[in-house]
């Protein structure tokens, strides 16, 4: 009878044991945590038509209701890869705070700033960091005390590192007084550095990365130590992780048109799993986080507001007509507010760059935007005499077509005959009222459409060919050939700035341009 | 900066992106269409998105 209820007893206790390492080991075995991941939004909060496309995608609420259904699912972490708060105009016009105000409602765990983050200066960045409800990360980013270069999630027992990597290249794609004062470290280098101090701390390294995809392929062959990357910049639509020496390396495409997905099944503080996908992000009605929809609307209103906002007269009315056929007042204005914002000898742009004309009277901000909707950035190159003479040759050899490259120019002034053939009709051209020196070099002030070669304007692209090197010394872009580049500003924003200092504008047209018979 | 659009090298300024390449390249319109962009490793890459020296994009 006693040894029945001893081996009664063992059985228990052994069926116990056996339960409770079943349970433990089914726990271990299903510790799934997801990394859900956004980078380069810019501020794309509507869904749109993207170039060259039939369908409608995005949409930051319908991107949120697909997200709290994957929330719901699994213990989760909400990741940003960087450049949210600039680049549309439903983001532009409140400096980025729209963003924020989405960020926070959708509970994100972190961010990495991209260097658009910088584009409307240091002082705006640090209110929006302020406002932040979540951790805003930048290692490599020394001057800037807001930003912390790691922080620590613990997400279902498993403790993750996340460190913040942003482009060294910042100062070269931002404006150089936006990042005054600032040292962007080489991101290897931070990289390596927080790792060590994550040691023993975390069970996982997150990098969260804004230095493009091809820069994560590269850090994560030289630094050991990374369990993932999730990537920025290069607005790669990565559609499943790619391993590469042990990392694993995320990308989710651009302007919310999709949300990444990573289920990591960890074991003992160990990845023993992983599975990933992009989820596309298309509006469907009635299928979105409508808590997201009305922050959306509430800004949708103020760019209305913003659009209405009256910044200046026009004394006269602003020839937006005649662009692509000859000089006009509204060419000779925006091609001298890029001169003097650009401090370049001359500027010259294509008329095709402004779509419409403004009538006396009250300039509102919407008057501006519909004269220059494009995004376009200003731009500074130095040109010889001759590649000036050439680029003025083409922008007169398609006058017959109406074609947008016809040059609006500022302080140069130039005579030309149609009855020539193409390649021969610039006659005089005179420069500050001086006769232009062939070989000497200009700075020109332009749009970053022309600067590239577009509407077909290669003298720019042979003065680029020529130069190597760009840097940022004391403030101040410095390269070779390059003098000026402000890739976070809008050309119709610095008009606007330009026309609040000013308020009565009453261009007139001044003989720059002069046909002859 | 020197990157290749459809393996042909192109020169373009610090910052600009896959839009400023293919329109040095001549290839912008060719977007217009249904033809989109690759990197190197075959991931379809946005006309925003950030290029770095050496960068490899297909159009197709």
């Amino acid at each position: 009878m006693k040894n029945n209820i001893c081996i009664a007893r063992i059985t228990i206790f052994c069926l116990f044991l056996l339960l409770a390492l079943t349970a433990s080991y089914a726990q271990a075995e299903h510790t799934v945590i997801r990394i859900l991941y956004l980078n380069d939004f810019h501020g794309f909060a509507e869904p749109y038509k993207p170039f060259g496309s039939d369908e409608n995608l995005g949409g930051i609420a319908y991107l949120s209701a697909k997200l709290n259904s994957l929330r719901n699912e699994t213990d989760s972490l909400l990741l940003s890869a960087g450049d949210m708060i600039q680049g549309n105009n439903w983001a532009n016009l409140s400096q980025g705070e729209a963003v924020i105000e989405l960020m926070n409602a959708m509970k994100f765990d972190a961010m990495v700033l991209g260097n658009h983050e910088f584009d409307f200066g240091q002082d705006v960045l640090k209110k929006r960091i302020s406002e932040a409800k979540f951790p805003v990360l930048g290692a490599n980013v020394e001057g800037l005390d807001l930003l912390k270069p790691y922080v620590i999630k613990e997400v279902a027992g498993v403790k993750i590192g996340i460190i913040g990597i942003v482009t060294d290249d910042t100062p070269v794609t931002t404006h150089p007084g936006n990042v005054a004062g600032l040292a962007f470290i080489y991101p290897e280098d931070s990289a390596q550095k927080y790792i060590k101090e994550l040691k023993g701390r975390t069970d996982i390294i997150v990098v969260l990365s804004h230095i493009g995809y091809s820069a994560d392929r590269r850090l994560s062959e030289k630094v050991e130590g990374i369990n993932v990357i999730v990537g920025g910049h290069s607005h790669t639509k990565a559609l499943s992780p790619t391993i590469i020496n042990k990392t694993i390396v995320l990308q989710a495409w651009e302007h919310a048109k999709a949300l990444g997905v990573l289920d990591l099944t960890v074991e003992d503080g160990r990845i023993e799993k992983y599975e990933g996908h992009l989820e596309e992000i298309r509006p469907e009605p009635g299928r979105d986080d409508k808590n997201i929809t009305a922050i959306v609307e509430k800004y949708r209103e103020k760019v209305d507001t913003v659009l209405n906002e009256t910044v200046g007269e026009a004394g006269v009315d602003f020839d937006g007509e005649n662009v692509r056929e000859k000089e006009t007042n509204l060419g000779d204005l925006i091609a001298d507010i890029m001169r003097e914002t650009a401090l370049a000898d001359i500027a010259l742009i294509n008329g095709g760059t402004i779509r419409t004309s403004i009538k006396k009277g009250e300039l509102k901000v919407k008057h501006i935007y519909a004269v220059l909707p494009f995004d376009n950035y200003i731009v500074a190159v130095r040109l010889t005499g001759k590649q000036i003479r050439e680029a003025l040759e083409h922008g007169v050899s398609a006058i017959e077509e109406g074609a947008g490259r016809f040059p609006q120019v500022s302080r140069l002034s130039f005579t030309y005959s149609s009855a020539e053939k193409p390649g021969s009709r610039v006659k005089e051209v005179l420069i500050a009222g001086n006769p232009i020196d062939l070989n000497k070099e200009y700075s020109v002030a332009t749009n970053d459409f022309l600067a590239a070669g577009g509407d077909g304007y290669k003298a720019f692209g042979d003065a680029v060919k020529s130069s190597r090197d760009f840097s940022v010394v004391g403030g101040t872009m410095k390269g070779e050939k390059l003098t000026y580049s402000d890739s976070g500003r809008w050309l119709r924003d610095v008009v606007i700035e330009y026309i609040k200092g000013k308020r009565i504008i009453s261009p007139a047209i001044e003989g720059r341009t002069t046909e002859t018979p | 900066m020197k990157v290749f659009v459809n393996d042909i090298p192109i020169e373009i300024l610090p910052g600009m992106t896959v839009r400023h390449a293919l329109i040095s390249a001549d290839l912008f319109r060719e977007t217009e269409s249904s033809k989109k962009v690759y990197d190197e490793w075959g991931n379809e890459v946005g006309l925003d998105g950030a290029l770095a020296e050496g960068a490899k994009i297909y159009v197709r």
